[in-house]
């Protein structure tokens, strides 16, 4: 089963390195785009495994979309560095609003993170010298990694790509260490947690911090990839979305997020940008809340298990026999 | 600032903070009851203002008919989001947050294609000024304060009067307890949602007039009534009260002084330092 898996995995991995030869620029564009998505619906796991509802993600990759973009704009530094800096202001942005809010619990800490979005939107719409405002943060300069610039879609495609795996990586290995095992007593019962020895506000602190990072980091790929940036793109709408991956694909692992991410970006497609986009959303999240509360993930085992009643009742003796 | 312009700042400002109040009761009654906090609060104040622009505006029926026809639609909406979101989770609290998130941007986003893309207005109700304390006030905002205030002043006689009223605050002080007297816990939480909803249609519908109607008008008043439950402390009708008037006022002094962004982040700020020295709010109690 193990070997399965890896084998899948690594069959996926080849198959997104092969996109940009077997698709033209057009799915080069939707694939990078979809990876942000990932990349944000994977950074807000540690949090709401630790019982944290943060519904206002989307303000910590605008601070790193800003961040890195004023860098490379105004000072002409390069991607790597302009993005670490980002990133790293996102956490730092984080530890100051998130540090008083993580005191409170479920749904006042939600209800917090809800203003978060705003507070961050409406600083970006009005510190207008900096920003632009509401005209927009135009001409962002391609990424320019290690003194090479990626010129071409395909190039920013891997850096999409290699951003990703490396996030996913991190994470990973963070949630099947010891740390993903306090997390997940956290969220269970903190109480219980607290009681064993767990310091539970830095623990809840370091989940909301990392996810931040992280969201800063796609923030960044995410503005030297468009290339323009506009304040009421990164609002309650953004966040809700990564919400909407996390359920959409399942809380109980860690694929859920990518699963998520993936299926509702590239399904979405037709319709991105439209009204239609988010009815389609928030349809697909009613459903799963209602009908398949653990998410796509446990789609496969709920469809064997169907098929294994069945086969066993199709098997089993008939009274009259 | 002048004289006049602070007594004109602070009669629109009790007249905004009773909009908040109207807004921040429902939260606070649905959180004291279920523990949770409706996101769909600013998707049906929308809806009550889109309520009152057909049926008062478009089809000609009067006003206070409207308004009371769009407090029973979507009071009547709210029992069946109980019954169809909040039952049917059996009442988990993440879910149903979540869920509530998904109807909000639906509401949203559907509200597009549905109401069209441009920004409707409400021809005003009530005409003229009036003079008060030797300020010259428009009469539709000053009209704001009596009519939310019957409801405000009406809510409490049904919680604190009324049989329905004992069954609620008995939920809210111990749902196993009060299913073991017979109160019926599901009925009860239904009409909870029922009065919520009512309520968040109710301001929609007293601001119609005043400000222009898009799909996303929620948004804002929302996030007052979040910052004024934060305060007020959840679960408080009284805190919900005082905390809706002096938002209510900081956001028309401050707002008329500095501009409506500044006065929003003012308040945002005042949360931070809230919850630092004082997690639970004004009148709040601990998080469950």
């Amino acid at each position: 089963m193990r070997r399965l898996r890896v084998g899948v995995l690594i069959v996926l991995v080849l198959l997104m390195l092969l996109v940009p030869q077997l698709g033209g620029d057009y799915y080069v564009h939707v694939f990078a785009l979809v990876f942000t998505n990932v990349i944000l619906a994977a950074s807000l796991r540690p949090s709401l495994t630790c019982g944290q509802l943060n519904i206002g993600h989307s303000a910590f990759m605008s601070v790193g979309a800003y961040a890195s973009a004023l860098l490379a704009k105004n000072l002409a530094v390069s991607f790597e560095v302009s993005m670490l800096c980002g990133a790293l202001l996102a956490a730092v942005v984080g530890l100051v609003i998130g540090y008083p809010s993580l005191r409170l619990r479920g749904v006042y800490f939600a209800m917090v993170t809800v203003a978060f979005v705003e507070v961050i939107r409406l600083i970006a719409q009005l510190w207008v010298p900096l920003t632009r405002g509401m005209s927009g943060l135009s001409g962002i300069p391609k990424p320019n990694l290690l003194g090479v610039t990626l010129v071409t879609k395909a190039s920013q495609y891997y850096l999409a790509l290699f951003l990703m795996l490396l996030t996913l990586l991190i994470l990973w290995k963070l949630e099947s260490s010891r740390l993903g095992l306090i997390w997940k007593s956290i969220g269970m019962a903190d109480n219980l947690a607290q009681s064993l020895g767990v310091n539970i506000a830095n623990h809840k602190l370091l989940a909301f911090l990392l996810g931040c990072f992280f969201a800063g980091v796609a923030g960044a790929f995410y503005a030297h990839f468009i290339r323009f940036l506009f304040p009421p793109e990164f609002g309650f709408l953004m966040a809700t979305n990564i919400l909407v991956y996390n359920y959409v694909g399942g809380r109980g692992h860690f694929a859920g997020p990518i699963v998520g991410a993936a299926f509702l970006s590239l399904l979405s497609e037709p319709f991105r940008g439209s009204a239609y986009e988010t009815i389609f959303f928030s349809i697909a999240m009613l459903l799963t809340i209602l009908f398949l509360p653990g998410g796509l993930i446990t789609l496969p085992g709920k469809l064997a298990e169907l098929r294994g009643w069945k086969s066993a009742s199709a098997h089993s003796p008939s009274p009259a026999a | 600032m002048t004289p006049d312009l602070l007594i004109q700042s602070t009669i629109i400002g009790l007249s905004i903070g009773s909009i908040y109040i109207l807004m921040a009761l429902g939260l606070t009654l649905m959180f004291g009851m279920m523990h949770i906090i409706n996101f769909a609060h600013g998707a049906i104040y929308m809806l009550g203002a889109f309520a009152i622009y057909y049926i008062f505006s478009q089809w000609g029926a009067p006003y206070f008919a409207a308004f009371v026809l769009a407090m029973l639609l979507l009071g009547t909406f709210g029992y069946l989001v109980e019954r169809s979101i909040y039952r049917a989770v059996k009442g988990g609290i993440e879910p149903t947050l979540v869920a509530l998130l998904a109807l909000t941007t639906f509401l949203q986003a559907a509200g597009y294609p549905v109401f069209g893309q441009l920004d409707k207005h409400v021809p005003p109700v009530f005409h003229g000024t009036r003079n008060v304390l030797g300020v010259m006030i428009s009469v539709e905002r000053l009209m704001i304060i009596p009519m939310a205030g019957a409801l405000v002043v009406g809510l409490n006689l049904f919680i604190n009067k009324t049989k329905m009223g004992a069954a609620m605050r008995a939920i809210e002080q111990d749902k196993e307890a009060a299913a073991l007297q017979g109160v019926n816990v599901h009925v009860v939480n239904g009409l909870a949602f029922a009065i919520g909803f009512a309520l968040a249609a109710a301001s929609g519908a007293l601001m119609a007039p005043i400000f222009k109607l898009d799909p996303m008008m929620g948004e804002q008043p929302l996030l007052k009534a979040f910052i004024i439950i934060i305060l007020g402390g959840l679960g408080s009708i009284p805190g919900a009260i005082l905390g809706g008037l002096m938002l209510g006022l900081i956001d028309s002094i401050v707002a008329t002084a500095l501009g409506a962004e500044p006065a929003f982040l003012l308040s945002f700020v005042f949360i931070i330092l809230l919850l630092l020295f004082k997690p639970t709010g004004l009148f709040g109690y601990a998080p469950p």
